[in-house]
């Protein structure tokens, strides 16, 4: 997301708002279709929609007030309002959900004194908002404040992580001031943004931050994205400035200093000499004495790695660990674009379509429809223009793969999209991409300049006949986008309402032309096929899904992360032998793949393999690939709400069983959640989620249900139980309550910590909670050392009969 | 090309949808977001078949004939899926077909109707419809126990209308015998009733500042009830009471004025979009999923053709004539 670049806009003009208007009227285009470009990029000028910035679109463009409202109040994306200058998001997203992400949003809104209704602070500091899902799901709970990234941000800490981030922005801006003054001689990044980042990292950051200062020198730290291991944190790479790469993983806050200074130099001449000196007196620094940064043995730093990678298999994201996103040169190196030279040179369009049939790669994005039979579609048709769009709008909350692919392999996908723009004859390409992933974006503007300079787009591709253009194109915050009509209505500059199918877009598609619309690993698949053989991908894999999957695993995993596997692996050897087993040594209760699409397959079906079908046939689905572990600690029941509230959001309104029925659905699990339900509610919401599921008209509807229904199937005893008035897990907050056994030795600990006074003040006696004050967040359980604060269900008699 | 319809074979050309194909044919397929010659997009799945051979249920309204395609048009498990669609869009349909009043009344009297020419001034024709329903209208409401009173939903609000006060005073102070009588059309109870629920309390205070009417009446009754399709359908698919309970924050009985004779009533619209497709720079959605709005901005009343109103399948836009 961009940010404010002028605070005051409160002191702008109308005539200089008018001004600023017009150059990006100019800029972007006056048609009806550049609605979503142009708007986004009015926020990117003045940090939301002004009504008078709008009042000028009217005026200057084709662009009328039904078409403007009925846009920009669809995606998410769009603000109506001004925001504070600080913008903290909550990750809602599966992770952080089940690690109680909703007491964390509480907490901000509490600590921060924000009113009922409202988002900002009155003070117009901060706004706060929850958001689908950070990607950074294997440090739940994810708090992003502006840029910053807070891992592991349990509702306690709350307090520390927003005066941390006043600190750290205050001395962020100063060193901002500095650096201008001098040339930076490299970068250092850290593991940030993404499921890279650890409890560590911001320690780390901060560390980088004071001794890069206080040493004078001056680099660039930058916070990117995800490397994969995400149990290896913090783990930084430092970048030279003849762009070589050195990686230091599990690094702690006291080789900071060792490892700034082994690689850079300091600025100015004085602190230079200040520093050698301060040095000298530290350690006696040379490149033999390298030894005061505490090296652990080579085995201790990577075993973990290498059982993480070993049962691995690396197709899309092959090169793991040593490409440098946006180096082509090392791209080609490692025989990138040979794929693309051997089709061009070959020229045989027909046949590259046939190699994509015989690998019997399927869609990644969810549906898993050959990728092949859409391709000959396309290549059939005989209109001149054509287009091929990369969906990337990928929106499941725990799923990040696309985005790490297109940040870390963007020469692939491209790569892949001008293959497959060459066997179907596809004259235009568009990355579609989430806006919500600013680093994707420019990641693959830059890629695209580069491979445009190197004719590996553009005219006459390679000094072939071939030609073929690729632009960006930024989603902005519509989940049901990802549904390729809806994608395309969004290009189109309409709301992403999906239209119903045939005809299908790889027969008319984007502006009534054939589009062929992929998903971003389904695309950075296509190059290894064409290198390594159809015959030779579809080794990997069971009979009818070939190749390998790239998953998010997370959840109640003790090594989460990024992870790239063949098909027909089973899931509990991902679990057991890449993830290392459920966190905590608890006991594995199901698995939530497919996110809102998905569903929840029980323990006792783990063998399962990994395969299009066997989820299909389990009520679940391979979705895009976002796999959340569920221990006994989680309620199956509060996991399918969960689910059914982001769909119930993020459904494009359009159907009435979508818009209506989600909705109905939601409604009874919010009774059955607080316990208000009765047991024959369990077969209506049943009964509405088959007809949803039967009746809704795109893809977001059909799939809705599947968590309700999976949960229903495998956990149906846990409904009944809510309706008996139990949650055992005690997560359904409505259902439980917490209070004070007569063992409480008085020590007011609790009632210290309480943030909303709930706990009367009184030492040495047996505290007791006021329930109508409690809000649950149980801090006070987490403060009492003596474990005299437990949670009981409301029910009494449920209480008796269970104890 | 040849299909199927309810194994009927059918030779169809041209590029008319399944739906207008098996109406031509003489099967029934009801629908409500759909009108001929109208811009219109799937939304209420009304007119839902089943392809036979996907094994899919589909909106007739947008689907085109496929070569060697089976439609079922009339089987049970379409019919289920009809009727929920409508219970679904019911269920977000704030409003009630008949005022609560009318409905009670053992004399069978349309209360409110009375009572709107009374707010109109009309008192002549109020006692001539009092006069049809009533042998003595001067002893009118004598014995009765009022249940209209006790059904009142002004009486949530603050206090019932006092619709036998009411009666008493323009049957003392008219004649009955020297007006006209006014035909008492007695509710058809066999028709679908929507109901709107209860006001939360927000709606209590704003009904009670904004609607102040001579006799009080909040005129429950639906102005566009006599062609509401969404009434009709729910009738002929049997539907007694919506089997979901609401959960909307819609603004029940909240009018916009489009223009001198149009109105547009939110809390009565499903969402269909066609006064949306149909008119330029109109009538717009607003946000998506369940909270989804069609609006007119103030602006854009200009642009409103009367016509549009013909399409809307509710009560939600209608005429008001005087």
């Amino acid at each position: 997301m961009s940010h404010c670049t002028c605070e005051n806009n409160d002191k702008l003009s109308h005539d200089e708002v008018m001004a600023k208007m017009d150059t990006i009227i100019e800029r972007v285009g006056t048609s009806r279709k550049v609605i979503i470009p142009l708007l986004q990029a009015i926020q990117d000028e003045f940090n939301y929609l002004p009504g008078e910035a709008i009042e000028r679109i009217y005026e200057k463009t084709e662009i009328d007030r039904a078409q403007l409202i009925s846009v920009s109040t669809f995606y998410s994306q769009f603000r109506h309002i001004p925001y504070g200058k600080h913008l903290i998001k909550v990750c809602a997203g599966t992770a952080c959900h089940v690690k109680g992400a909703n007491n964390v949003y509480d907490s901000f809104v509490r600590e921060l004194k924000i009113k009922n209704d409202k988002i900002t602070t009155d003070d117009e500091l901060f706004s706060i908002e929850k958001v689908a899902c950070l990607g950074c799901c294997t440090l739940a709970p994810v708090v992003q404040i502006d840029n910053k990234i807070y891992g592991h941000v349990a509702p306690g800490k709350v307090s520390e992580v927003i005066s941390e981030f006043i600190e750290t922005t205050e001395a962020g801006e100063e060193k901002a001031e500095k650096t201008k003054k001098y040339k930076i001689s490299g970068e250092v990044r850290l593991g940030m943004g993404s499921c890279c980042q650890a409890s560590g990292s911001s320690d780390i950051y901060k560390e980088l931050l004071k001794k890069s200062n206080e040493l004078g020198i001056k680099v660039d730290i930058k916070s990117v994205g995800c490397v994969g291991v995400c149990n290896q944190v913090p783990l930084i790479d430092v970048v030279l400035e003849d762009g070589s790469v050195k990686r230091y993983p599990n690094v702690n806050a006291s080789e900071i200093k060792e490892i700034l200074h082994h690689h850079f130099k300091s600025g100015s001449l004085i602190k230079r000499f200040k520093n050698s000196i301060i040095n000298r007196l530290d350690t006696y620094h040379t490149d033999t004495t390298w030894d005061n940064v505490v090296w652990k043995s080579e085995a201790e730093r990577t075993g973990l790695i290498d059982s993480f990678l070993s049962e691995q298999k690396h197709i899309s994201t092959e090169g793991y660990g040593f490409l440098a996103p946006l180096d082509l040169d090392e791209y080609i190196h490692h025989q990138g674009f040979e794929s693309l030279k051997k089709v061009i040179t070959e020229n045989k369009p027909h046949q590259v379509v046939m190699d994509v049939l015989t690998s019997g790669i399927r869609g990644r994005g969810g549906g898993g429809f050959p990728t092949g039979e859409k391709m000959k579609i396309v290549a059939s048709s005989d209109k001149k223009d054509k287009y091929l769009i990369c969906n990337g709008d990928e929106g499941d909350p725990g799923a990040f793969m696309d985005r790490m692919i297109l940040e870390s392999y963007p020469y692939r996908v491209i790569e892949g999209m001008v293959i497959e723009a060459f066997a179907t004859g596809a004259t235009k390409g568009i990355f579609y991409i989430r806006a919500e992933y600013p680093l994707a974006v420019q990641r693959i503007k830059r890629a695209l300049e580069l491979c445009l300079e190197r004719n590996l787009i553009g005219k006459n591709i390679l000094g072939g006949d071939f030609s073929f253009e690729i632009s960006v194109f930024e989603g902005a915050g519509a989940f049901v986008c990802g549904e390729e009509t809806a994608l395309i209505a969004s290009i189109e500059g309409d709301r992403g309402f999906p239209r119903q199918k045939p005809p299908f877009p790889a027969v008319e598609g984007l502006n009534g032309l054939p589009t062929l619309v992929n998903n971003v690993e389904t695309l950075s698949q296509i190059p290894y096929i064409i290198r390594n053989g159809a015959e030779h991908y579809a080794e990997t894999g069971t009979q009818n899904s070939k190749g390998t999957k790239v998953f998010a695993l997370a959840g109640k995993i003790k090594n989460g992360g990024l992870i790239e596997v063949p098909m027909g692996i089973s899931l509990n050897q991902i679990i057991e032998e890449i993830g290392g087993g459920v966190e905590g040594g608890e006991k594995l209760k199901a698995v939530q793949i497919g996110g809102p699409s998905g569903g929840c397959i029980p323990a006792h079906l783990c063998d399962v393999p990994v395969d299009f079908d066997s989820f299909n046939r389990m009520g679940a689905m391979m979705g895009s690939g976002g796999l959340v572990v569920l221990s006994e600690s989680d309620c199956m029941v509060d996991v399918a709400r969960y689910f059914l509230s982001f769909t119930c959001e993020e459904s494009c309104g359009k159907c009435t069983f979508c818009r209506v029925g989600i909705r109905r659905m939601l409604d009874i699990l919010d009774r059955i959640c607080s316990g208000k339900a009765k047991m024959e509610e369990i077969d209506k919401l049943e009964e509405l989620a088959l007809n949803v599921k039967k009746s809704s008209l795109c893809g977001l509807g059909k799939t809705a249900p599947n968590p309700v229904l999976t949960t229903l199937k495998y956990f149906r005893e846990e409904y009944e139980e809510h309706i008996n008035g139990l949650c055992k897990t005690g997560k359904c907050k409505d259902m439980m309550q917490f209070v004070i056994t007569k063992d409480c030795t008085g020590c007011t600990k609790c009632a210290k910590a309480c943030p909303v006074d709930a706990i009367a003040y009184e030492p040495y006696e047996v505290h007791n909670i006021d329930q109508d004050a409690c809000v649950k967040c149980g801090l006070c359980v987490d403060e009492c050392e003596f474990n005299t604060i437990i949670k009981v269900p409301v029910k009494e008699e449920v209480y008796a009969n269970n104890n | 090309m040849q299909i199927t319809i309810n194994d009927k074979t059918i030779e169809v050309q041209g590029q008319d949808t399944l739906l207008e194909i098996a109406r031509h044919e003489g099967f029934e397929i009801p629908s409500l977001c759909w009108s001929k010659d109208a811009k219109h997009k799937s939304s209420c799945m009304l007119c839902a078949v089943k392809d036979m051979s996907r094994g899919q249920i589909i909106p007739s309204c947008t689907s085109k004939p496929v070569e060697g395609m089976q439609i079922d048009t009339q089987s049970e498990e379409v019919m289920q899926v009809r009727t929920m669609s409508l219970e679904l869009l019911l269920s977000d349909h704030r409003a009630d077909c008949e005022a609560p009043c009318s409905l009670v009344c053992p004399a069978k009297l349309d209360i409110e109707r009375m009572l709107d020419y009374y707010d109109k001034g009309q008192k002549e024709k109020a006692v001539g419809l009092i006069k049809h329903a009533f042998d003595l209208p001067k002893l009118a409401c004598e014995d009765c126990k009022a249940p209209c009173e006790k059904a009142c939903r002004r009486g949530n609000i603050d206090a019932p209308v006092s619709i036998r006060k009411l009666i008493k005073e323009l049957t003392d102070e008219m004649d009955a015998a020297v007006v006209d009588e006014v035909e008492n059309v007695a509710i058809d109870k066999k028709l679908f009733q929507s109901r709107l629920g209860r006001f939360s309390d927000s709606e209590k205070i704003r009904l009670k500042e904004t609607v102040s009417t001579p006799s009080n009446c909040l005129h429950c009754a639906c102005t566009g009830r006599s062609d509401c399709q969404l009434r009709t359908h729910a009738t002929a698919h049997k539907i007694k009471r919506p089997g979901y309970d609401m959960s909307s924050e819609l603004q029940v009985m909240s009018k916009t004025k489009v223009n001198d004779i149009m109105y547009f009533e939110p809390s009565k619209c499903i969402r269909c979009g066609l006064c949306v497709y149909n008119s330029d720079n109109g009538f717009t959605f607003k946000d998506r999923g369940f909270g989804m709005e069609v609006i007119l901005p103030e602006e854009n009343k200009k642009n409103i053709r009367v016509e549009l109103a013909s399409l809307c399948p509710t009560g939600a836009l209608y005429i008001v004539e005087n």
